[in-house]
């Protein structure tokens, strides 16, 4: 089977994820959205492992898996200090960076 | 180069120096320490003392028996540029400078002692402020004397102004006082544009500040005429040349002894010293000579026609000062400098003498009005004698003939007349003076008057001797201060002698002792003159309205349209941007997770096309 | 079989990612996340790395889903605009228009490029065992690894600080 459709599959999903990040209200909802595009990275890595004939596409991607780990802590570890300090995990609710 | 002989055992540039560093400590410790100031009499002694030493370094110099062409340089390299030092600090004597040291310090010795008795009833405080302000004065003008180069004596020139400026207004809770203050400052430093542009000019051409044959050298024809006009319209401001002149009058309003010292003796002579010191530049500029020569003998005649009509003792003798420095300049434009400077000299003693004793005078019956006088010999013998002996050094002074003689020999014969005629007003003038004020019958006033203090009556006597001195030994003594020629036994001398006699003759038989009410005689006159000398003010002040205030709105326009609006524009313009940009940052996450998308997308479509 | 395999990997991936993103409630996005997950270790099984699927369900499942269901229950939704009463709720999407736009041009230019890009057809199997993987990560990518672990550590502290109550 040729890998187009896979590759497609991927694109298609971060395009999901993107559109989530794009219209999510709530943070939660955004780093949902995140775990979409990420999941849709570490697809294309095996896709691609599987097109090259070695394993350094899936190694890659268990790296990733990490990372996507990581990044979930550190990222709900903020929603929740978000929501201590201004009572709403709204992702416009924080807007001290204005200038 | 020729060394100037050692005096008291020291280098003589080193003698020169403390003829400054006296008084510039006196004005410290007055200036500093208030106490002091306040203690009133003991600042003074302060003051004096420091008068007296540099008086005695001075005269000590002037009778070291140098030769004429010694020089004792003590300076230190002031600006140097490129390598090359082209401004000086320290003291540079010579043959120049020597006989005005010691006339600056011998008058101020003077009028610091006189002072003592004339502004005795001052509270302490201000007494001290008045012997600080001198002390600086001194400081200021002998700075300007000893001054090697145009920089130094820039610098001396303008403390001199402020001083003048200072002592002008000593007495500053008199309306009257601070506007003359007011007045001398912004018309003298309105001249000195002409130093600084001088100089300016001097730098950019030359790369030297100095006077010496080189420079001029350097400066070529057209450069030297220019450099000379500018510093012309220095010296006219200083020494109240018409049409600046003002200024001069109006400065009266000070005391006594500071109109002796800064408004008659030294200070406006500073102009006139300018002129010869920095002499080489003038000689090399024919044309402006020429209109010094007609500037100076017309500023000569028509200070003393005004001084015909004044009624108040010292505004006579302060247009009289103006003719006086006329007659200097025009000695100048004539190339007589050394009669200019024989002169100037001669001058400061005797117009010393006649402020310090019209003082006299004025202490007595506590007015400067003439009429409020009258009589007074006959109560004020030594100093309405000295006044007298003052009179008749300012008509007959022979350094008058040696100016005459100049202008005569450089076959000017339009200031010649001029100046002839100024000597028989002359006469005239100081003949009606002394009448109105000595003879006559005594006025309200004159019952009660009494002669000075010792304090004041010495300083008089003194200068009434150096005047009696100068003029008897004028012949033996002139040749060896400023290196005068032969003084010409010519016809010029029997004609001045003759329209002074003349003049004489008409004021005593216009103001005889038995004092007709004369004041009023020559009233068409006086109130011609009186229009004449308000005209150039009233002159003065349209083109002030109209040259000055215009151009001060046009700059105020340019500064405040062009180059604030510039300013304004730049500044409206990054704030304006700033707070565009500004609002970029919203400070809301989906805008900048946007940005980030567009970014990402930006950077797909490059990847994928711009290959 | 493959097709068909692929086709409702596919289906599933899609379906459940959309509506993942697009539920108003928070819990059942963030389920249906979880079915996307699944469906995608079950492409790692289609792509022969059987390993990674196992993680994906591991780490993913277990772990990241079962973290935000925490985050979203111990944050208080009721301010931000959900229905009353339904903790867990979102608001309508904000410029839903703007996100279409993005994902659409973004797929759009990935597409594009895919079909520009001439790929050859992959081998039909691939060695995938756990151990040459194994040796892979722990030999050709050590430094790799290592530098991961440092990152996990590091994330995993900043976590505990960031979220840590701190004194008043």
């Amino acid at each position: 089977m040729p890998v187009q459709p896979w590759l497609l599959l991927g694109a298609a999903l971060f395009a999901l994820g993107v559109y989530g990040v794009l219209t999510r209200r709530n943070a939660i909802g955004v780093l949902v959205a995140i775990e979409l595009m990420a999941n849709a990275v570490n697809l294309n890595l095996a896709v691609f492992s599987r097109l090259h004939g070695n394993l350094h596409g899936q190694a890659f991607a268990l790296f990733g898996l990490a990372l996507t780990v990581a990044e979930v802590a550190v990222g709900l570890s903020i929603v929740i200090l978000l929501h201590r300090s201004h009572r709403s995990v709204r992702v416009g609710a924080a807007s001290e960076l204005k200038g | 180069m020729v060394a100037f002989p050692p005096v008291f055992g020291m280098s003589a540039a080193v003698v020169g120096l403390a003829t400054i560093v006296a008084p510039l400590a006196a004005f410290l410790l007055l200036g500093l320490l208030r106490p002091l100031r306040a203690t009133g009499t003991p600042a003074a002694a302060v003051a004096i003392v420091a008068a007296l030493v540099s008086t005695a370094c001075a005269f000590a110099l002037v009778f070291a028996g140098a030769p004429r062409e010694a020089v004792a340089d003590l300076t230190v390299p002031w600006l140097v540029s490129a390598g090359q030092t082209w401004a000086t600090l320290g003291v540079y004597l010579d043959a120049t400078s020597v006989p005005m040291l010691a006339v600056v310090t011998l008058v101020g010795l003077c009028v610091q002692v006189y002072s003592l008795g004339y502004l005795h009833d001052e509270p302490k405080e201000s007494f001290g402020r008045y012997y600080a302000f001198h002390s600086l004065f001194l400081v200021a003008m002998l700075l300007l004397v000893v001054a090697k180069d145009l920089l130094q004596l820039f610098v001396g020139w303008e403390l001199v102004g402020l001083a003048s400026y200072l002592l002008i207004g000593f007495w500053w809770q008199k309306p009257s006082a601070a506007r003359a203050a007011v007045k001398a400052f912004w018309l003298t430093k309105l001249a000195d544009i002409g130093l600084g542009a001088a100089i300016v000019v001097l730098y950019v051409q030359t790369h030297a500040l100095d006077w010496s044959p080189a420079t001029v050298q350097a400066l070529g024809p057209a450069g030297a005429t220019l450099v000379a006009a500018l510093l012309f319209v220095a010296v006219m401001g200083k020494s109240a040349q018409f049409p600046l002149h003002v200024w001069l009058p109006d400065a009266m309003e000070g005391p006594t002894p500071v109109s002796a010292l800064l408004h008659a003796a030294t200070m406006v002579a500073a102009g006139v010293y300018l002129l010869v010191r920095a002499w080489p530049i003038f000689d090399a500029a024919p044309d402006v000579r020429l209109a010094m020569a007609w500037i100076g003998a017309f500023t000569g005649l028509f200070a003393s026609v005004v001084a015909c009509a004044q009624t108040d003792i010292k505004k006579v003798l302060a247009y009289s000062t103006c003719a006086q420095l006329g007659y200097m300049v025009a000695a100048a434009g004539a190339g007589a400098i050394d009669a200019a400077y024989a002169h100037l000299i001669g001058h400061a003693a005797f117009k010393a003498l006649l402020f310090l004793g019209a003082g006299c005078l004025i202490h007595a019956v506590h007015s400067n009005e003439l009429a409020d006088m009258g009589g007074l010999l006959r109560r004020l013998k030594f100093s309405g004698g000295a006044f007298i002996v003052g009179a008749l050094a300012l008509g007959l002074y022979p350094s008058k003939e040696l100016v005459l003689a100049g202008v005569g020999h450089a076959g000017l014969q339009g200031p010649l007349v001029l100046l002839l005629a100024a000597a028989g007003l002359t006469a005239f003038y100081m003949t009606r003076s002394v009448l109105l004020a000595l003879f006559g019958p005594a006025s309200a006033h004159a019952d009660h008057a009494h002669e000075a203090p010792a304090s004041m009556l010495a300083p008089v006597l003194l200068l009434a001797l150096l005047s009696v001195a100068g003029f008897a030994l004028f012949d033996s003594v002139a040749p060896v201060l400023v290196a005068v020629r032969e003084r010409p036994h010519s016809w010029l001398g029997h004609i001045a002698h003759g329209l002074a006699l003349a003049g004489f003759a008409v004021g005593f038989a216009l103001y005889g002792p038995r004092r007709r009410d004369a004041l009023a005689l020559p009233g068409v006159r006086a109130g011609l003159a009186f229009v004449r000398a308000a005209a150039v003010d009233r002159a003065f002040q349209a083109a002030y309205r109209m040259g000055l205030l215009a151009f001060s709105r046009s700059v105020a326009w340019v500064d405040r349209y062009l180059i604030d609006g510039v300013m304004n524009l730049s500044a409206f313009a990054s704030q304006s941007g700033a707070e565009r940009a500004r609002r970029i940052q919203t400070g809301k996450t989906y805008d900048y997770l946007t940005a980030v998308v567009a970014g990402l997308l930006l950077l797909a479509v490059a990847s994928v096309y711009a290959r | 079989m493959a097709q068909l395999a692929f086709g409702l990997v596919a289906a599933a991936m899609l379906g459940s990612g959309l509506l993942a993103v697009r539920s108003r409630n928070l819990v059942h996005a963030v389920l249906w996340l979880a079915v996307s997950l699944i469906a995608t270790a079950a492409a790692y099984v289609l792509l022969s790395a059987p390993f990674l699927a196992a993680m994906q369900i591991l780490l993913y499942t277990g772990g990241v889903v079962t973290l935000m269901l925490f985050g979203v229950m111990l944050t208080d939704h009721r301010h931000d605009g959900g229905a009353p009463g339904r903790l867990s709720n979102d608001s309508a999407p904000q410029r839903p228009w703007l996100g279409a736009f993005f994902a659409a041009a973004l797929f759009g230019v990935v597409a594009a490029a895919l079909y520009q890009t001439p790929l050859p057809v992959p081998a039909a199997a691939l060695d995938a065992s756990t151990a040459r993987l194994g040796e892979l990560v722990l030999g050709d990518h050590l430094v790799a690894f290592e530098a991961i672990s440092v990152l996990l550590l590091a994330a995993l502290l900043g976590a505990v600080a960031l979220a840590r109550k701190t004194d008043p």
